[in-house]
């Protein structure tokens, strides 16, 4: 009803906004090409200090309407920027010359400063729209990045809607502080905070309590539209992200969305239909009599029970059933763009709905976004970005599992003679093989995260002064991030497992208020032509304020899901508040447009560390020096050979409440009571530093039409914070302490190419390359084990000195060692664009992760369950497969720390554009299909190489019977008006 | 540059100003801190701390009992998502108990963090000025008590590996001490808690100790732990003395004693030891020679019923399921009577007096059904029935691998499954090692 609402309500906006117009002087026809007359589509031709702007259409023809003495900036991707003076021209001709390594780009280096890639010291990596969104659309934001990140460790946590990713720059930075990056949207601080909905409550996956790492809940960045967003910025560590502070130690990703483009206000509806299938179901055991009885239970019941079963032909595969599904998915997408002269627009509307592939689960998202420019006077300019969403998703109950109730768990124990069907007056029949009967906790339970969100931004740039040589410019940028989050979960009471608690709801509701403002002041001061100096400095603060209450209610009166309709209710509350504030000087001198040096230094502190008063001081330098430009090389062969290096550093503020030893709240029989908590607080708790050193060099061939980046950095992580484990016998399970150092280092290497120019065939391409290394250096605690179900007898992570930080150990026949690491050997993507006929374009993805290891509890759960689809396969030794497989639980763990190498077809996608059409007010229709995570080259023998069962932490890669991931397929249709 | 100059030096001297004005310490939102307590404790805060400590006895209480009842082949643990129950614990192929699991860390650690919390009261009523003598002492014997329990039950489980008593101090620990020192110490923390109790003022609530919870009857608790020591430390003449100050009563009812008690109320806990009936997938079930072993006509057969179809798992069967604890807010013993009353025979017929202890005997036999006791009557016959009394009294309850293996018989225990193996105990979690 909701959705529906807001469309009537974006059909409103959209028409009541006035035609805006347009100052007319002149109209100047022309086209753009590049090489041998092959036209360009796409460019924009913009008036310099002026506001009319163009865009080429498939010819590579404009026409725009200019003031007399114009000039013309020409620009599109790929290609190198032009001036023209127009003069007294009424048409023109630009051939741009090709830049496939965006050398014209400008890439954020400050918190109010940028500079063109041609100069910057390092490897930034820039996703612009048709890479995001425009090649095979994924189901949220945070899916969507990857593949596209050279450099990052992208891992899905698991394929229940809604999303749930895992995003690691550069290596892991931090054990058990922050490990994801921070997300900047127009300038404002982005939370990703995951709550949990209190699914432990019922699996019990974690020892206690109502909510465990293990609830895999999703991130809150996953709520982003893919389609409002113009481009992505990655900064991948301290050496270019120091300037941000105590929050950049995981990188920063910059996000900017869609402004309004000066032009024709243009209108675009787009509408995707499609659907998802799993990517691989693992097949169940076929039982005979005899293989029955071997079950556990008594074997004559259970050789009745088959024989039974197969004479009356049922015996299902519940794997299937549950699984094998073809869920149907629909995008809409409306937005407006327009602008003159002094305002802007960008509208967009969309609302998403996509069910998952098992039942009654699903995710859908319904977004509004109104970005407005002004320009006040010819001095001051603001800018207003915001942007509402409501999202809700289903996503079951999968995951690790003590009480034998998650779907996989169950399934893992049940052979496909048990009988879960439920009787012509739905009663589901108990499942005899497992605490539940998957069948009937999917038709009754609930798993629903609900939210409501409103992200707002502001700009405010004020020109104090101006003179031949020097700009003095006031920036204010400035926002907040506040949504409400409700988390629901049932389980009615006549679900098997709920016997004891006779039904279980939990209800959460959480409050989160980020707000963040910079204010700088940035001169430019430009003395000759070949010096400019850039210098910022200004203040910067951060806030958070999270609150989470969390109601488990059991024994729960038949039919009702409110938690005072229930004989038992446990209520828990969270709350997180900090208070970062920073101060920050820049300065970026470039030199005849071949030398760059930047020098900064940011100042933080922070209510969450122990010395709340004292600044931590952050230094970042960097240098670039551009060989061709300088003159030291020769424009031929090479070109634009560039030369950089940078360092920064930055941290990683410990977590809210690391400082305190609390004392938890307990009730006996009425009297309230306290017990101290198992984490031992340090009071006298430092953030973490960062160091990172990165160097590279860049150059181009053949015209721009081959550019090459390398890049290796080294990342050193000192005091890195971590929870250790005490004895036991001080009464405490966790201690924190900034506990040793860490580094990782490793190697990127890009190319962009534009192999195919033709009249008719255009092909660009990238490839990127990518591996990381990582050491811890030093640790003054023993070695800490962490992100293990079973310990060392499944694998487990261990932090140890001398090793790599995310390497596998566990019993390996001998006794204990190590078994793997997660860290995988490289990476490698590429991303092809090419266009047949102006019209017709190709797109597609392609990424290869080549080792790193899994800790794969899936596949031994259906051994131990007997319901492998290998268990009855003879070994040389005679014995069945998952007999030996059993026989070696207890002694080695080798056959659970598998390698997940993958080469993944992320997305595929094809689309047409119609640019002729007989009704005018139609600019053009464009039509598509694409195919997202379709194809999967990977000898893992569980659902998905990507899985995390411990969320977005450090120790991703541990795989128990998680949501089986999808693979999608779309249609699309959009029309430009 | 000048100009320049001049607005960063404003700009400066503002920020400057805006962030002496803004620095924050929030503290902490969630919970009480351990500082805000030990610097002077109101009343109220004792009392929530002698709460949080009876309520976190009950944390954990069902690994420390499928632990003991597992290796002491009493009861079976059957968990579809759980193998360690049916391979570890019963010495399965070659699997061997590790430090590093849970059925050694969990209970282990949930019983030292109450012992975590005994002494942080015993500082916070130490520190206080708010409370008077008599009170402080109250407080202070509790926790004694308290602290004294919850280390026998860890001592339990690594028997000669033996404990920390020791732990005041997190940076500090004291060292771990052997079977027969862990025992002296929990046996004179026990006799510093009756001395602290005695002549005290309770100003605190109890949940699970009916008729015991004023002064006099936590010293009759306190007596009873101390004669449950004394017969692990075969100090019979102590246990009878002890006893005699306890709540121990012939005649007296069997389950009068101290509980963890359960409930539904908010933030309370439910007994995690309780299953009910017929359940598949988690399934605590009888050993079957629980019922085969039975004289007929014991009507503690009840403990274990009859389940419809015999729950199996990795070539263990039972078809009865564990019924002692038969509700989700049913109570589980901490100590009662009729461990009192079998104390009482242990130590008369370890003395000598075998008319006293066939007397305590012949109470706890026709209490449930069964005629007088008519073996042999020698000391060790006299033994034999005793330990046959306290396995069927004390089913489920955390004592029989203790019983038999203070009197050195574990080779009598079932082995199920051929390669099982009857572990005399735990090893230390690896933490303490």
């Amino acid at each position: 009803m909701r959705n529906k609402l807001l469309f009537k309500i974006g059909w409103l906006v959209l028409t009541l906004i006035p035609a805006i117009l347009f100052a007319q002087n002149r109209t100047l026809t022309g086209t753009v090409t590049t090489g041998k007359d092959i036209p360009v589509p796409g460019a924009t031709v913009l008036v310099k200090n002026g506001s009319q702007a163009a865009a080429t259409d498939g010819n590579g023809a404009f026409t725009i309407n200019v003031p007399s003495n114009a000039v013309l900036t020409i620009s599109a991707i790929g290609y190198k920027t032009q001036t023209i003076d127009v003069g007294s021209q009424t048409s023109l001709n630009v051939n741009l010359a090709g830049d496939v390594s965006r050398l014209d780009e400008v890439v954020v280096t400050g918190l109010s400063t940028s500079v063109k890639r041609q100069n910057l010291a390092n490897a930034v990596a820039v996703i612009g729209p048709n890479q995001l969104s425009g090649t095979a659309p994924a189901q949220t934001f945070d899916a969507a990045l990857e593949g596209k990140i050279p450099g990052a460790y992208i891992n899905a946590n698991s394929g229940a809607p809604g999303g749930g990713i895992s995003v690691k720059l550069r290596g892991v930075t931090s054990v058990y502080g922050n490990t994801q990056p921070l997300y900047v949207v127009d300038g404002v601080f982005v939370d990703n905070t995951a709550t949990s909905g209190g699914l432990n409550a019922v699996t019990s996956a974690g020892t206690s309590g109502a909510t465990s790492n293990q609830d895999n809940p999703s991130g809150r960045i996953a709520d982003l539209r893919i389609e409002d967003i113009n481009d992505i910025e990655i900064l991948k560590g301290a050496s270019a992200a120091a300037i941000y502070g105590s929050k950049a130690a995981g990188g920063v990703i910059i996000i900017t969305t869609k402004r309004g483009k000066q032009g024709k206000t243009a209108v675009t509806l787009s509408q995707d239909l499609g659907f998802l299938r799993p990517i691989k179901l693992l097949g169940v055991r076929q039982f005979t009599a005899e293989t029955a009885a071997t079950l556990p239970g008594d074997p004559a019941t259970l050789t009745k029970m088959f024989n039974d079963a197969n004479a009356k032909g049922e015996i299902y595969d519940y794997e299937k059933e549950i699984y094998d599904n073809t869920p149907f998915t629909s995008n809409t997408v409306l937005s407006v763009n327009g602008a003159n002269e002094k305002t802007g627009f960008y509208f967009s509307v969309g609302h998403k709905d996509e069910d998952g592939l098992v039942d009654r689960t699903g995710y859908n998202n319904t977004n509004v976004r109104l970005n407005v420019d002004h320009k006040i006077s010819d001095h001051i300019k603001l800018g207003v970005s915001t942007n509402y969403i409501h999202s809700s998703s289903d996503r079951g109950i999968f995951g690790n599992d003590n009480a034998g109730v998650t779907t996989g768990i169950a399934l893992s124990s049940t052979p496909g003679f048990a009988q879960l069907h439920p009787d012509a007056n739905g009663n589901y029949p108990a499942n005899p093989f497992a605490a539940s009967n998957p069948l009937q906790t999917i038709a009754l339970m609930e798993n629903n995260e609900d939210v409501n969100r409103l992200i707002t931004g502001a700009n405010l740039e004020v020109s104090l002064q101006k003179s031949a040589h020097s700009l003095t410019r006031f920036i204010g940028r400035g926002g907040f991030d506040f949504y409400n989050l409700e988390t629901k979960l049932l389980f009615p009471s006549v679900l098997q497992f709920e016997a004891i608690n006779k039904g279980a709801s939990a209800q959460g509701f959480t409050k989160n208020m980020s707000t963040n403002f910079i204010l700088s002041l940035v001169n430019t001061y430009t003395p000759t032509a070949n010096l400019s100096l850039n210098t910022s400095a200004g203040i910067t603060q951060e806030t958070g304020d999270y609150n989470n209450l969390l109601n488990v209610a059991t024994q729960i009166i038949s039919g009702q899901s409110n938690i005072d309709q229930a004989g038992s209710i446990n209520a828990t509350q969270l709350r997180t508040k900090y208070l970062n504030s920073g101060i920050f000087v820049q300065e970026e001198a470039t030199i005849a447009n071949a030398l760059t040096l930047t020098g900064g230094l940011r100042f933080d502190r922070s209510s969450n560390n122990g010395n709340t008063a004292k600044y931590y001081v952050y230094p970042k330098g960097a240098v670039s020096l551009n060989l061709t430009s300088l003159g030291l090389i020769k424009e031929g062969f090479f070109e634009n050979v560039k030369l950089r290096t940078a360092y920064g550093e930055a941290n990683n503020t410990p977590a809210y409440g690391s400082k305190f030893t609390s004392l938890g709240v307990s009730n006996i029989s009425g009297f309230p009571g306290l017990l101290v908590n198992t984490d031992a607080g340090q009071p006298d708790i430092k953030p973490e530093r960062q160091k990172e050193f990165e160097t590279g060099i860049d150059f181009s061939l053949l015209k721009g039409r081959l550019g090459f980046e390398l890049t290796y950095y080294n990342k050193n992580i000192s005091d890195f914070l971590l929870l250790t484990t005490p004895p036991a016998s001080t009464g405490f399970a966790r201690h924190w302490v900034n506990a040793g150092d860490l580094r990782n280092h490793g190697v990127e290497l890009g190319l962009n190419a534009r192999p195919v120019e033709a009249r008719n065939v255009t092909w660009n391409s990238s490839v990127n390359f990518w591996l990381n290394r990582s050491k811890v250096t030093k640790l003054t605690v023993q070695p800490v084990q962490l992100g293990s179900t079973g310990g060392v007898l499944l694998g487990t992570y261990q932090i140890e000195q001398g090793k790599s930080a995310t390497q596998i150990v566990g019993l390996n026949g001998q006794g204990v060692g190590i078994l793997g690491d997660a860290e995988p050997t490289f990476q490698m993507s590429t991303y092809n664009e090419v266009t047949f006929f102006k019209n017709l374009s190709l797109r597609f993805l392609i990424h290869w992760k080549k080792g790193g290891q899994n800790v794969n509890v899936t596949s031994l759960q259906n051994v131990f369950g007997g319901t492998s689809a290998d268990y009855d396969e003879k070994t040389p030794s005679g014995m069945p497969k998952g007999v030996t497989q059993l026989m070696q639980i207890g002694t080695n763990a080798q056959q659970t720390v598998e390698t997940s190498t993958y080469l993944r077809f992320r997305e595929i996608g094809l689309y047409y554009s119609f640019t002729k059409l007989p009704v005018s007010f139609v600019k053009s229709i464009s039509l598509g299909a694409s195919l997202n995570n379709y194809f999967t080259i990977t000898k893992y023998k569980s659902y998905d190489p990507e899985v995390s069962n411990f969320g977005t932490g450090f120790s991703s890669g541990v795989d128990i019977d998680p949501y089986p991931s999808s693979k999608r397929a779309a249609f699309h249709l959009m029309f430009n008006f | 540059m000048q100009n320049h100059i001049k607005t960063y030096g404003i700009l400066f001297i503002s920020a400057s100003l805006f962030f002496t004005a803004c620095k924050k310490d929030y503290g902490n939102l969630n919970n009480a801190t351990i500082e805000d307590l030990s610097k002077n404790a109101s009343k109220s805060d004792l009392n929530n701390l002698v709460s949080g400590t009876e309520s976190g006895t009950r944390n954990s209480l069902n690994f420390y009992l499928d632990d003991v009842g597992v290796i002491g082949r009493e009861i079976y643990r059957f968990s579809g998502s759980e193998p360690r129950y049916v391979l570890d614990l019963l010495g399965a192929n070659s699997s061997t108990l590790s430090g590093n699991n849970f059925y050694i860390t969990t209970p282990w650690a949930a019983k030292y963090r109450v012992v975590k919390n005994c002494n942080i009261l015993i500082q916070s009523a130490n520190n206080s000025s708010l409370i008077t003598a008599d009170e402080k002492k109250a407080y202070t014997g509790f926790a004694k008590t308290i602290e004294a329990y919850q280390l026998l039950l860890n001592l339990n489980l690594t028997y000669q590996n033996g404990i920390r008593v020791d732990v005041a101090n997190p940076e500090q620990l004291g060292p771990l001490l052997n079977y027969t020192e862990s025992l002296a110490a929990i046996a004179s923390l026990l006799d510093e808690g009756k001395t602290d109790l005695t002549g005290s003022t309770v100003s605190f609530s109890l949940a699970g100790f009916p008729g015991l919870s004023d002064a006099a009857g936590l010293i009759q608790f306190n007596r009873a732990l101390a004669a449950r020591v004394n017969v692990y430390q075969k100090n019979w003449q102590g246990a009878l003395s002890n006893l005699s100050a306890s709540f121990f009563g012939l005649d007296r009812n069997l389950n009068l004693g101290a509980y963890h008690v359960f409930g539904t109320g908010s933030g309370d806990q439910l007994n995690s030891v309780f299953i009910p009936q017929n359940q598949n997938g988690e399934q605590r079930v009888a050993h079957p020679s629980f019922a085969t072993d039975i004289e007929a006509g014991d009507d503690r057969l009840s403990k274990a019923t009859l389940r419809t179809t015999p729950a199996s798992l990795s070539g263990l069967s039972s078809d009865r399921d564990v019924w002692v604890y038969t509700s989700s807010t049913a109570p589980v013993g901490i100590i009662r009577n009729e461990e009192l009353i079998l104390i009482y025979a242990e130590a008369n017929i370890q003395q000598g007096n075998l008319t006293e202890g066939l007397k305590a005997i012949n109470k706890i036999r026709t209490s449930h059904g069964l005629g007088v006791y008519s073996g042999a009557l020698t000391q060790a016959d006299l033994i034999t029935e005793m330990l046959k009394q306290r396995r069927y009294s004390l089913f489920a309850e955390g004592h029989r691998w203790v019983d038999l293996r203070r009197y050195n018989l574990l080779n009598t225990l079932p082995i199920d499954r051929t390669g099982d193996d009857v572990w005399v105990q735990f090893p230390l979690p690896v933490t303490e090692q």
